[in-house]
Parts: C-alpha cells; sequence; structure tokens
C-alpha cells in the first residue's frame, strides 16, 4: 500500500513542480523501470525450484484457470462500461 | 514495447535458470521495491501532468465501482466453470480464479489451505494473467475500450501493469486503474478465504 502515496506524491511534483518539457524523458524512465521489473520477473520464475517441471506438469490446468476467469471479466467489464460509461467519462444517464 | 518486454521476460527466465550473474540478479530481484515505487512515482507525475483529471473522475460517482464488480463477478463465475471442467472442487476453483492475478499470495495462500498441487496451480495461472495482462493491453484498448484492459490486469492494476496502461490508454484510465487495483487487492485475501470455505 506505500505505492499509493508514493504515486500521489509524483502527482503533486506533476501538477505543481515538473516541466512539461521533460514528458517524454519521464515516459522513456518509465519504459526502462517497466522492462527491468518484467526481466526481474523473469529472474524470479527461472530461480523457482523445479519451475519448468511445474509448468509442463500442471500448465493446461494452470492456462484453464488463468484464461476462463480473466476472459469472463474481461467480457463482463466491457458490457458494463460499453453501457453505462462512455470512452470519456461521460457517465450515461 | 511488446517485443522488448517479451525479450526481458524470456532473457529473466533464461538467467535465473542458468543462474548466470547470480549475485547481479540477487541485487535486483531484491530491490524490485524500490524500482516499482520509482515507476509509481513517475507515473504518478504523467498523471500530475494531465490538466482537468480530478474533474473528470467525479463525473463517474458510484459508478466507478462498476469495474472492480465486473472483476470479481467474472473472476467468480470463471473459477466456477472451471470447478465444472477439471477435478478441483468448487471452493478451491473458485479460490484459484479470486486470486485476480496476485500470483505471490495466491500461491502461498492456497499451498497452505488446500496443498503444494492448488497451491502451484494458484501461482501458475495468477502469474498467466500478470503476464497476459502486459501483452494483451495494446489489443484490448484498441478492440475494446480501455476499461477492459483494467479488467484482464485484475489486482495488478494498481502497481506492475499500470507502465502498460499509462503507454496505451489515458491518464483517467490509469487513476481508475489504481482504484481498481486498490479494491482488488484488498478484496483478494478474503475472496480466498470465504471461497474456499462456503463452496
Amino acid at each position: 500500500m506505500y505505492l499509493i502515496p508514493v504515486m500521489c506524491l509524483g502527482i503533486l511534483i506533476g501538477r505543481w513542480i515538473f516541466p512539461e518539457k521533460y514528458k517524454k524523458l519521464n515516459e522513456r524512465l518509465q519504459t526502462v523501470c517497466t522492462i527491468i521489473l518484467i526481466f526481474c520477473m523473469g529472474v524470479t520464475l527461472g530461480s523457482r525450484d523445479n519451475f519448468l517441471g511445474e509448468l509442463k506438469a500442471l500448465g493446461i490446468q494452470s492456462f484453464l484457470f488463468f484464461l476462463i476467469p480473466t476472459a469472463l471479466s474481461v467480457i463482463l467489464v466491457f458490457a458494463a462500461t460499453r453501457r453505462l460509461m462512455d470512452r470519456r467519462g461521460e457517465v450515461k444517464e | 514495447m511488446v517485443i522488448l518486454a517479451l525479450l526481458a521476460l524470456f532473457s529473466g527466465i533464461a538467467c535465473g535458470l542458468s543462474g548466470a550473474g547470480a549475485s547481479v540478479l540477487s541485487f535486483l530481484t531484491s530491490h524490485v521495491d524500490v524500482i516499482l515505487c520509482l515507476l509509481m512515482f513517475l507515473v504518478g507525475i504523467s498523471v500530475g501532468l494531465h490538466r482537468g483529471l480530478l474533474t473528470n473522475l467525479r463525473k463517474y460517482h458510484i459508478r466507478i465501482f462498476i469495474i472492480p464488480a465486473g472483476v470479481v463477478a467474472g473472476s467468480l463465475a470463471g473459477g466456477m466453470l472451471c470447478g465444472l471442467v477439471t477435478p478441483f472442487s468448487m471452493g478451491e476453483s473458485t479460490a484459484v480464479a479470486c486470486g485476480l492475478g496476485w500470483y505471490s499470495l495466491t500461491g502461498v495462500t492456497l499451498g497452505n489451505l488446500a496443498g503444494a498441487q492448488i497451491g502451484s496451480i494458484a501461482f501458475l495461472s495468477n502469474l498467466m494473467r500478470e503476464i497476459f495482462s502486459f501483452f494483451c493491453i495494446p489489443i484490448l484498448s484498441r478492440r475494446l475500450n480501455s476499461y477492459s484492459c483494467i479488467a484482464s490486469a485484475g489486482a495488478t492494476s494498481e502497481d506492475t501493469t499500470l507502465p502498460m496502461m499509462i503507454k496505451y490508454t489515458d491518464e483517467e484510465t490509469v487513476v481508475l486503474s489504481v482504484i481498481n487495483g486498490v479494491i482488488c487487492s484488498a478484496l483478494v485475501p478474503v475472496l480466498i478465504s470465504v471461497c474456499y470455505q462456503i463452496f
């Protein structure tokens, strides 16, 4: 939960102090951080004991447990937001 | 970006499997929180640079809860369906699906509650949800709408998948994404234990 206060601090700095001309630099830094995070996720996975064995034995069942709930979440949210909210946040009355 | 992310993931897995540069990798993985913190700070700056955001968000009112409600209901329904097509009980299946992408917590919790096999499935399936969200956010935002990206990310929409949101959606969606992530993350531990006991 400590991430939320950090983000709020960023919002305040972006709103009052941060020069707009560095917007692109900020976006590039975000990309670098994201790539490092994904790399670290890969390292954590690869270092997990018997990761490939687990993936081989339980991969199909895990895939089903990922695919069905994720697909239904996307479908439900898409249907509900399409009906009740438009793309720019204008709530339909 | 997607190609870069795929390259990063596979090279990370390769490094983890081979154990090459163990000291550097161990330093990097033990400081993931710092990188995530920096990323959230930078994302906050992007949000702060977007003028008129709060006024736009006020228009949602109570309907701001539509997205987390849809995420939880969809995942729960998906867990029930999985319970019908796999050998696992309804309680175990719904508990796995209610991880909402939070693989570390769900894997460990269900490993302790229901055994190593379901714990591993919980870990892998929720990890797949996070990885899928990373790579499908560009497609979902183009083909469906930006709210659908939040739905696939589930509980991870407040941190790890956030940079993809800001790259492929807009600042308004990023704030909705954080709100959804906070609500979902708070619900995950409750949902896992309730689903496991009730069904």
